[in-house]
């Protein structure tokens, strides 16, 4: 599965500092969020698909493979939207469906977005390492270690975790249990899975902070670290590429 | 208010966590019901709003709400669902928080419990204004949002109350719950 | 001289209790320490040893916080602790990664770390090629002696082990105990432990505590060994000769008194079988044979394919080739695989299975086909033969471990259970318990049920089993009858040649 995870070639994309990464591409989807406009939306999704595409550093096999999940989602969201959104100069209409200029509209700023999401998700999934995301958020922007550690130990138990789910789901079925229907059934599986789930997760997670503290951690205390993370050229190189990308996306929106 | 020991702050990201994995594995389930019926699909959707009111129901700290929804989204996001199910998280865990404060964190009942759920689906359908999922007929989006929240109150108040007592029968949430001042005089019998 | 100078611990009439309950687990507790002592903190499970060992490390209240006060309390300003439970202490994925945290913590330069982490590593034997190991491929045994190398870091004057071997192979036992003794040379030491064997001569002094958190003894080893022997059994200590006695008590021999074959009927039989993880396969079997009242111990190192094994009998993986239970052949199907009938697989972890909120819940949720008051007068039975709680209102993860464990056994005996399956159902458990269930098992063979147990303990497979199955690299030996074969076959490399078969 890891290995999985292994670029064919490591671009300049890898070498921005990770934490920064996250906050400009955080930032540049709010704008994306807040955006009405179809043209900026689909101009945004071409930026980002230039960027996930070009500069992820993985072959074109796997971003072939990561795009059909963008693919679905893609339409999945703008389906609705087309069937039944709001809208006056109506093209066909069948029952409640209602297919309008509006709707096909809104579908496709929908759709841009939910694209522009998923290349930025990506891009930045497949250019960091989630460790180094965490000692640089706490180097250069000052995230409490608190929080850092508290995921940083977190994430490590997913593995366990989810091989639990799978033993808990054996012993489901060795011990012949049998599942209402409806939401009846949907309760007695939620809880079937959650209670021994978290039993055991609250007391791992009690267990681990006990034992970082005992290894000395301290909430707030100054310290040093083994990643010492810092910015570099790279980084003026990103934040110029996306500054150049926002503005040439603008020009193209909105230049008449 | 107390302030967050590191044991609770490392028990609430963990709770946030695990709930994303589980959330994950509910999604298959989700994914395949998508397409053909969007009903079922919203009346399982207050899954989604759990995780921050059922890890303030379990621990009873302030902040747990905000701060296990964030996780929760934190996990989803690295699982490859999109970053704007950060800015989701954060928000859902927001509005359940404030609930929860509204009430000065001293009411867990289902129906506070249930308004906490109603109250991350309304903040989820102002971030869905913006970005798009709401352009909808206005009969569509009733129904769309209507079944939301009532899912959200089944999910939240019902179901994460009830799954919370059954952890609170195995005896591990005692673990993690504010020391009644009570205990400490009943040292001295 | 200055009092808390002369002391690395003092501690005067501690009172604590658990939230919620109504009797003080401590009332009154004085306790000492001298600088450079060894001491060995003995009692049954549940006595609040290790909450105590929490006490004296100022983790409680510091990072648990449990209703206490005590009119005196000096504690050491540095010190360590190793826990339990492996996977539990770690926060990091990568072993330099977690040995950095420490430094981390202790504000050392990032210049200074590599020497360091490497030293750690040495003082703990703990050789590896790249520092930059997953944590995740260390055995149990290497991760306890990381777990002793990020303390060591610390520098730490009084060192805190709480059941640090308890979770270990034989093995990993060894290993952890002599680094630590090799380690710890000139610190004070405060051990809570069951399995005591490699220690015993060890330490300097035992503090043997009674049911109620009280100080029974308190005295050199062999004072305590010699004259508290009937306590150290009935508190299921391991201490060292702790199965030769068992071997020599009345129940031992008449329970192996003329103990023979129950039947010669095949309940179990695999012809060329091979288990898949997905797509790839994990376990191999030429031919194997259990018969009625078989007691067969499967036997190999981590990560062979025991567990694989169980669960492939069980059908919860895919599988090809001949495999008969009664007699009959399972089919599997593509798509909704159906478990075989009259078998039943106990998992290692007892939570991992219970689904109710009761023990007499629990040993009825699966009897589908009995009527109400039949149900519950065959669990009735059940809580009697296991001794379990006889109200049966206990909510099953309200039990201690030993419970637990019992009550997993018997959620697996519905009536029409003949073949039982374990994963090592006596792990970590202390000598009362494991003799308990041993007993159990025991009385189960007698009456015809046919067990499959994995197990690492040499003890159980010599004095219990009736013939041994090794799993190495995903391969199934069998044919080892009991009579003095086992350890040539387990320990022998002439596997291959002695049966002929191929990978």
């Amino acid at each position: 599965m890891l290995a999985w995870f292994t670029p064919r070639r490591e671009t300049w994309l890898f070498k921005v500092n990770p934490a920064l990464k996250f906050i400009i591409f955080f930032a540049f989807l709010l704008i994306t969020l807040f955006n009405q406009n179809l043209s900026f939306a689909v101009w945004q999704a071409v930026l980002y698909g230039i960027l996930f595409y070009g500069f992820s550093g993985y072959s074109m096999k796997k971003l072939a493979l990561l795009s059909i999940p963008l693919a679905i989602s893609f339409f999945s969201s703008a389906l609705t939207i087309v069937l039944f959104g709001k809208g006056e100069s109506v093209l066909w209409q069948w029952g409640l469906i209602k297919i309008s200029e509006e709707s096909i509209q809104h579908a496709l700023l929908l759709g841009s977005k939910s694209l522009s999401f998923g290349f930025v998700g990506f891009t930045f999934l497949l250019t960091i390492q989630p460790i180094l995301f965490f000692y640089a958020m706490m180097q250069q922007f000052r995230l409490p270690s608190k929080y850092a550690y508290s995921f940083i130990a977190s994430f490590r138990l997913i593995p366990a975790v989810t091989e639990e789910l799978q033993i808990r789901r054996n012993a489901l079925k060795v011990r012949n249990i049998q599942f209402s229907r409806g939401l009846k059934g949907m309760y007695e599986r939620l809880q079937m899975y959650t209670v021994p789930l978290f039993a055991e997760s609250i007391r791992r997670a009690q267990r681990i902070a006990v034992a970082m503290e005992a290894k000395q951690y301290q909430m707030g205390a100054a310290r040093t670290y083994y990643y010492p993370t810092r910015y570099s050229l790279m980084d003026g190189v990103f934040l110029t590429v996306m500054a150049i990308g926002l503005g040439v996306t603008l020009m193209l929106a909105f230049w008449r | 208010m107390k302030r967050l020991k590191f044991t609770d702050l490392l028990i609430t990201i963990m709770i946030g966590v695990v709930f994303g994995i589980l959330m994950k594995f509910w999604d298959d389930l989700y994914t395949v019901v998508k397409p053909i019926l969007p009903v079922a699909r919203q009346l399982i959707y207050g899954m989604w709003f759990m995780v921050g009111p059922f890890a303030y129901l379990l621990i009873r700290n302030p902040g747990t709400a905000l701060i296990a929804s964030i996780a929760g989204a934190s996990l989803s996001a690295f699982a490859g669902h999109g970053i704007e199910v950060l800015i989701y998280g954060f928000v859902q865990g927001l509005a359940a928080e404030l609930l929860f404060a509204a009430f000065r964190y001293k009411r867990f009942s289902m129906a506070v419990a249930g308004l906490a759920g109603v109250a991350s689906c309304l903040g989820s359908f102002t971030l869905d204004l913006f970005y798009g999922y709401a352009a909808l007929e206005t009969w569509a989006l009733i129904v769309k949002y209507g079944l939301r929240a009532i899912s959200a109150f089944i999910f939240t108040g019902i179901f994460a109350v009830l799954i919370v007592r059954a952890l609170e029968a195995t005896g591990v949430t005692s673990l993690i719950r504010p020391v009644d001042k009570k205990e400490y005089t009943m040292l001295d019998r | 001289m200055n009092y808390s100078n002369r002391y690395a611990i003092n501690l005067t009439n501690l009172r604590l209790k658990f939230p919620g309950e109504d009797s003080l687990i401590f009332k009154d507790l004085s306790f000492s320490v001298q600088p450079g002592e060894k001491v060995l903190m003995l009692g049954p499970s549940g006595c609040g040893k290790s909450t105590l060992l929490q006490v004296l490390s100022g983790i409680v209240p510091n990072s648990i916080e449990l209703p206490m006060k005590a009119d005196e309390i000096n504690l050491p300003d540095s010190w360590g602790f190793v826990f339990q439970d492996p996977d539990t202490q770690f926060c990091m994925s990568y072993v330099d990664e977690e040995l950095a945290f420490v430094l981390e913590n202790l504000n050392i330069p990032r210049s200074d770390m590599a020497p360091l982490i490497e030293e750690a590593l040495k003082r703990v034997d703990l050789h590896l090629e790249n520092l930059h190991t997953p944590i995740l491929e260390l055995s149990q045994g290497m991760k306890q002696r990381l777990a002793l190398a990020s303390v060591l870091l610390l520098e730490p004057v009084v060192l805190f082990l709480d059941e640090p071997s308890a979770l270990l192979d034989p093995e990993g036992t060894k290993q952890i105990w002599s680094s630590i003794k090799q380690a710890t040379a000139d610190k004070t030491v405060i051990i809570v432990e069951h399995k005591i064997d490699l220690i015993a001569d060890w330490v300097d002094r035992v503090v043997l505590f009674n049911d109620h958190g009280m100080i029974l003894a308190d005295d050199s080893p062999s004072t305590i060994f010699k004259h508290y022997q009937e306590e150290l059994k009935r508190y299921g200590i391991w201490y060292p000769s702790v199965w030769d006695e068992y071997k020599e008590s009345e129940s031992f021999k008449s329970m192996m008194h003329e103990r023979e074959q129950v039947s010669s009927f095949e309940k179990i039989l695999l012809n060329d079988f091979h288990g898949f993880r997905g797509t790839a396969p994990k376990i191999f079997a030429k031919k194997a044979v259990a018969k009625t009242g078989d007691w067969i111990a499967i036997t190999g190192e981590n990560g062979s394919g025991k567990s694989t094994l169980l669960l492939t009998l069980m059908q919860l993986l895919r599988t090809e080739g001949i495999y008969k239970v009664n007699g009959e052949r399972v089919i599997q199907k593509k798509r909704k695989k159906q478990l075989p009938k009259g078998l039943s697989l106990v998992f290692q972890n007892p939570e991992l299975q219970f689904v109710t909120n009761s023990i007499a819940e629990e040993l009825t949720v699966s009897l589908h086909k009995m009527s109400k008051p039949q149900a519950v007068n065959y669990a009735a039975d059940l809580m009697q033969l296991f001794n379990l709680p006889n109200s049966g209102t206990r909510h099953p993860y309200q039990l201690s471990t030993g419970q637990k464990r019992r009550l997993s056994v018997a959620t697996a005996l519905t009536p029409q259970t003949d073949i039982l399956l374990l994963d090592e159902p006596t792990f970590g458990q202390d000598a009362r318990n494991t003799f308990a269930i041993l007993e159990k098992l025991e009385q189960l063979r007698v009456q015809g049920i046919t067990i499959l147990m994995v197990t690492h303990d040499m003890e159980i497979v010599k004095n219990f089993a009736t013939s041994v199955w090794t799993v190495a690299d995903g391969v199934l030996y069998t044919n080892n009858e009991m009579v003095g074969g086992v350890f040539e076959c387990l320990h022998g490399s002439h596997l291959d040649e002695k049966h002929g078969y191929s990978k």
